[in-house]
C-alpha cells in the first residue's frame, strides 16, 4: 500500500471518527432537549466547535502518521543495511512521499465527487426548508453531507489508486 | 462514436535492457512516484506528455520507442 493511500485511509477514519461523534454529541443533546429546533445558535456553536475538531484531529493525527511512517521506514532500512547512514534513510523518506501528477488527477477527480455530495446536500437542505422542516434540519443535512462527502472523497480516492485512472 | 485510444508502453522492456533499472530508479530519474511509473507499465495509467518525455530521457531513446497507441472501435 503506498504513502497516499494510506494518508487517505488515516484522513477517512478522522472525518468518520469526528462525524460519529457529532451525530453521537448532537442527537443526545435533540433528545435530552438541549438542542431544541428553534434553537440555531446552538446548532451553529455546536458545528463550528466540531468544525474545529475536525481540523485540529487532522493535523494532529497526519503529524503522528507521518512520524509513524518515517520511523517504519528508518527500521526498514536498518534491518536491510545495518550500514545505512541518516542521509540514505531520509533520502528513503522523501522517495516514500513523492507526490507528483497522478496524485493531482486523483485528488482532482475525487474531490469533485466530494463537492457533488456537497451540493446534493445543499440542495436537499434547501428542499427541507421548503417542506416546512425546521432549519435545525436543513443545518443538520448540510453538515452531514459536507462531511460524508470528504469521506467518500477518500473512498473514490482509493478506487482510483487501486483501479487506475485516465484523463479526461 | 469517436474512436479510443489504447496506450501501449515498453518501459519493462527499455528496464530490462537498461541493466535491469529499478521502478525506483526511473521513477527518480523522471521525477515521479514509484507508484506512479508501476501503474504507467501496468498500463493503468497515460502520463502527461511532460512526464513521457522525462521517461523517454531517463532511458535515452525517443518517446515513440517508450509508448505506442492502438486504435479501438470504430
Amino acid at each position: 500500500m503506498s504513502y497516499q493511500e494510506k494518508r487517505t485511509i488515516t484522513n477517512m477514519i478522522t472525518m468518520a471518527l469526528v462525524l460519529g461523534a457529532y451525530c453521537t454529541y448532537a442527537f443526545g443533546k435533540y433528545q435530552a432537549g438541549t438542542g431544541a429546533q428553534d434553537d440555531l445558535k446552538f446548532w451553529a456553536t455546536t458545528m463550528l466547535i466540531f468544525i474545529g475538531i475536525g481540523i485540529a484531529a487532522g493535523i494532529v493525527i497526519q503529524i503522528v502518521f507521518h512520524v509513524l511512517l518515517s520511523v517504519t521506514i528508518a527500521v526498514k532500512e536498518k534491518v536491510r543495511d545495518v550500514n545505512c547512514d541518516d542521509k540514505e534513510i531520509e533520502r528513503s523518506i522523501a522517495v516514500e512521499m513523492v507526490e507528483d501528477e497522478r496524485d493531482k488527477l486523483i485528488d482532482q477527480k475525487s474531490m469533485m465527487v466530494g463537492f457533488f455530495i456537497a451540493g446534493v446536500g445543499f440542495v436537499t437542505g434547501l428542499i427541507s426548508l421548503v417542506l416546512n422542516y425546521s432549519p435545525m434540519v436543513m443545518l443538520n443535512i448540510m453538515f452531514i453531507s459536507f462531511s460524508a462527502g470528504s469521506i467518500l472523497e477518500g473512498f473514490v480516492q482509493l478506487y482510483f489508486y487501486r483501479r487506475g485512472i485516465a484523463h479526461g | 462514436m469517436g474512436k479510443k485510444i489504447e496506450i501501449k508502453n515498453n518501459i519493462r522492456k527499455l528496464r530490462f535492457f537498461a541493466n535491469e533499472m529499478t521502478q525506483q530508479e526511473l521513477a527518480e530519474k523522471a521525477g515521479a512516484s514509484r507508484q506512479t511509473i508501476i501503474a504507467i507499465e501496468a498500463g493503468k495509467y497515460s502520463p502527461s506528455l511532460e512526464l513521457a518525455f522525462k521517461i523517454a530521457d531517463a532511458f535515452g531513446v525517443n518517446i515513440n520507442e517508450v509508448f505506442d497507441y492502438e486504435v479501438k472501435g470504430n
